[in-house]
């Protein structure tokens, strides 16, 4: 006669043995579920989050997002350094430190409360 | 760049000696304002939220261009040409240094602006003003951090005029 602890054991390997496409669907879940986990900590981490102009409350601005900077010349890393190669950088350098110079990001201060109209001195009249 | 340097360390001190002062017990006055204006507010930020991002991803295309299309190339060029480029080398990593900061204070001055816009400041008006108050001064960073990068780019050109005038006078062999 088998003991109670066998029976119970052979009881749920029946359980599991005719239940085996309901373990697979379940394993997968979770393993999706973990690896989205991943995924997601990863995307925040990262700061691709930051970047991600489709997220919901961006669209406005998205079709402003410059998606390539094809006007923005490459310089050559090999060839010959003579006169000629140095006059070339310098007016690719010129004229691309002119642009990245031209807009002074994050100027201002558009969150000063009184501003907003919360702050101590502010007056909604 | 001491002036930067001073720019970078002091305004923010500034800003955040201003918002401590702010913190202090806000009066029913202003409380009542701050539900008062709730809604408008929120779509202000709501606003700069999203003109913010886009200033982020199309601005820190362009400085990061700077580095890897232009600072970095012209690097490699030279120390392949044996030329002695080891100034050039050092301010394309100080500006790379900063362009990383660049990207981690607009990332945490990001996470903080959702934050206050998480917030229901019709109920939690204290709560809400200094959520923003915080990212006013996580902002203030950001543009420090733009300032800063501004500067090296100034730098790279100096130092490279610099390499111009030595690689000429040595008659191309610098």
């Amino acid at each position: 006669m088998n003991n109670p602890e066998e029976v119970l054991q052979e009881e749920k390997s029946t359980f599991w043995g005719h239940h085996r496409l309901l373990l697979l669907i379940v394993l997968s879940i979770f393993i999706a579920l973990g690896l989205v986990s991943i995924s997601m900590a990863l995307y925040n981490s990262s700061g691709a989050a930051q970047l991600d102009l489709s997220r919901p409350g961006y669209k406005t601005v998205t079709s402003q997002a410059v998606n390539n900077d094809g006007d923005f010349q490459d310089y050559s890393a090999s060839g010959p350094l003579d006169t000629n190669a140095i006059n070339e950088f310098r007016s690719v350098y010129d004229k691309q430190a002119t642009k990245a110079k031209a807009v002074d990001a994050f100027s201002g201060d558009p969150l000063d409360p009184d501003v907003l109209d919360i702050g101590a001195s502010s007056s909604t009249d | 760049m001491i002036a930067g340097v001073f720019v970078a360390v002091l305004v923010p001190a500034m800003l955040l000696a201003h918002a401590s002062a702010q913190s202090a017990p806000m009066t029913d006055e202003q409380i009542n304002r701050i539900r008062t204006n709730c809604v408008s507010t929120k779509n202000t930020l709501t606003q700069l939220h999203a003109s913010d991002a886009l200033l982020r991803v199309n601005r820190g295309q362009i400085y990061l261009s700077m580095t890897t299309k232009l600072m970095s190339r012209f690097n490699a060029r030279a120390e392949s040409n044996r030329a002695n480029a080891k100034d050039l080398v050092s301010v394309t990593e100080t500006y790379g240094s900063a362009l990383l900061n660049f990207q981690n204070d607009y990332k945490t001055y990001e996470e903080q602006l959702s934050s206050a816009l998480k917030i229901d400041c019709s109920k939690e008006p204290v709560a809400f003003y200094d959520a923003v108050a915080s990212a006013r001064v996580k902002r203030a960073q950001v543009h420090n951090d733009v300032v800063t990068l501004h500067q090296y780019i100034d730098t790279y050109k100096l130092t490279f005029d610099a390499f111009a005038t030595d690689f000429a006078s040595n008659g191309g062999t610098n």
